[in-house]
């Protein structure tokens, strides 16, 4: 009840003993790594009938239900070894996640090197962002992966295909965040600057630039994440290498432990993004007043 | 070179009336009359000869596609499926997240509990999980709500779960010195604060689920629009994919429209900030 109570109650008695002490200090990281545990016991039980000895003497013959194959659900151990596996003794994934990320990257700078530009130009110039505004609100509310099959047949199932759909997936919020971002620059400043005839490009550096960085590293962080989904959603659709690729061509051969690696891989690399811009977006938003 | 600031055209006197009533509605003028000259372009291009129809299709050609298409029962069958997953699948997340999320916004110990299976799926693209998914749950129909539901269930929890957790303490406070009881606080205070947070999650969640449509079709699926697209590009109809891809934009416009009316109803309450 963190917003009912917002005062610390651990401390009115005074002597508590120093289990409590360490698990009050400690709650959120003990509680998340006991579920995590139980949910990963929970898991390899399922695989390796655990559950259904357990149950056996209660349900009798229909506690087998509570064993599953491996080709269905793996377990966490098979997902391990499957793990080192494709990491240490074949190195196959290495590949597959240099292809990936090559796409990646690619689709990404082009991302930024038109949306930013875009949407900082029609945030500046009003007649310009009448013209654009429908397109962005229609491209924005289409799920832009519906053009994959358009791009194939434009472009072919090469890497072109897989770039143009992590640009078309990450250049909307970009865009979007980059327009708002100037639209929101306060008019006052800019009326200062502009009485004190500081010409166009001196307010764009000095006013509007400083004023929509915050925007346009919270527009990255969605960049980033709508790009991870161009990358596995255009290698499962059609592609001969990348992590997706290796995830879909696993899952139609039942190798449930290599999609959970792929999979796992894939969550490792979006967390690791996710944090390094949340860290940079901390930095540069010092300056903002607290809410 | 304009700043984008407060109205500056007030209709001048001594203009025509034909450019007054250009200023009054410059905003529909300058969008309608870019999306028709696109439109013009594009047709005219299409019908000069330079490039294959297969490659890409005018305007015209679209529209006669479609056309065709809605005299074709199998398009409406694809159309019902679609709208199925669709429908299931966000109602699901929709009835799952509002409630998990409240309930996680309010317990401390329920975040930590939850907390890093929510953030592990947060950080990746549900849609990596389509090949499990159709492992579990077969190319049919379910396959396609589940991801629908998985992709909508994220975004509309943590939205939901961070506006529990901005409500202004102040008034809590204030409501419990004057000895309001839990139930009061949550229903006057909470609840009240977390509707526009709620519905910010429900319009991403819709933008989700529907990527969630077209993903779980085009990479497994017997019917659907999402099939009917990835049919008609390796048959190089591509009439009939321009007009699929209209038909899921038509709809994100639609959802997104709808809840923008819900909202502002919601939220006549806040005070406007611009």
């Amino acid at each position: 009840m963190s917003v009912t109570e917002p005062m610390a109650r651990a401390d009115d008695a005074a002597p508590v003993p120093a289990a409590v002490r360490f698990y009050v200090a400690h709650e959120r990281a003990i509680l998340g790594t006991l579920m995590v545990i139980l949910f990963l016991v929970a898991w390899e039980g399922l695989e390796r009938g655990w559950w259904a000895c357990l149950l056996h003497p209660l349900l009798g013959a229909s506690a087998e239900r509570w064993q599953l194959k491996p080709i269905f659900i793996s377990s966490p151990t098979l997902v391990a070894a499957a793990a080192y596996r494709m990491f240490f003794v074949t190195g196959e994934i290495w590949r597959d996640l240099a292809w990936s990320g090559m796409s990646y990257v690619l689709g990404l700078a082009l991302a930024i090197a038109v949306g930013i530009p875009l949407g900082l130009a029609a945030g500046w110039y009003r007649r310009f962002s009448y013209a654009v505004e429908p397109l962005l609100a229609a491209l924005n509310a289409t799920p832009q992966v519906a053009f994959l099959p358009l791009l194939v047949i434009w472009v072919g199932t090469g890497v072109g295909t897989r770039v143009l759909i992590i640009f078309l997936l990450a250049v909307l919020p970009l865009a979007i965040n980059a327009h708002a971002a100037v639209r929101t620059t306060d008019p006052r400043l800019i009326r200062v600057a502009a009485s004190f005839s500081a010409g166009d490009w001196r307010l764009f550096l000095t006013i509007i630039l400083p004023s929509t960085i915050p925007f346009l590293l919270a527009g990255l962080r969605l960049a980033i994440g709508r790009g991870m989904i161009g990358v596995v959603v255009g290698e499962i659709y059609g592609s001969a290498a990348g992590v997706g690729a290796m995830i879909s061509q696993a899952g139609s051969r039942f190798q449930t432990d290599k999609v959970f690696v792929g999979v796992l891989t894939i969550v490792a690399i979006g967390v690791t993004l996710v944090e390094i811009m949340r860290r940079i977006e901390r930095r540069v938003d010092v300056w903002r007043p607290p809410s | 070179m304009t700043i984008p600031a407060h109205g500056e055209h007030y209709g001048d006197r001594r203009r025509p009336a034909l450019a007054r009533l250009y200023l009054a509605h410059e905003r529909l003028a300058i969008g309608a009359g870019t999306l028709v000259g696109l439109l013009l372009a594009w047709e005219a291009f299409g019908r000069s000869g330079l490039v294959d129809p297969l490659f890409l299709p005018a305007p015209s050609q679209i529209a006669q596609a479609g056309w065709g298409l809605s005299h074709d029962a199998d398009f409406w069958n694809d159309l019902a499926v679609s709208g199925r997953e669709f429908i299931l699948g966000y109602a699901a997340a929709v009835a799952v997240a509002i409630p998990l999320g409240l309930a996680v916004g309010l317990s401390r110990r329920l975040q930590y509990m939850l907390g890093p299976f929510v953030d592990t799926l947060n950080a990746v693209p549900r849609v990596t999980l389509l090949p499990l998914i159709v492992i579990w749950f077969g190319i049919g129909i379910w396959s396609k709500v589940m991801v629908v539901f998985l992709g909508a269930v994220i975004p509309i929890l943590i939205n939901t779960q961070a506006g529990v957790k901005t409500s202004e303490a102040r008034f809590i406070r204030v409501a419990r010195s004057f000895s309001a009881s839990k139930l009061k606080v949550f229903s006057s205070i909470i609840l009240p604060g977390t509707v526009p947070f709620i519905f910010t999650g429900l319009k991403y969640g819709a933008g989700r689920a529907l990527l969630g449509v077209v993903v779980g079709e085009l990479y497994a699926s017997t019917a659907g629009l999402g099939h009917m697209i990835a049919e008609a590009g390796n048959t190089f109809q591509t009439d009939v994919v321009f007009f699929g891809v209209l038909i899921f934009m038509a709809t994100g416009l639609v959802v997104v429209a709808f809840l923008d009316v819900f909202e502002r109803r919601f939220e006549r309450w806040r005070p406007d900030l611009h």
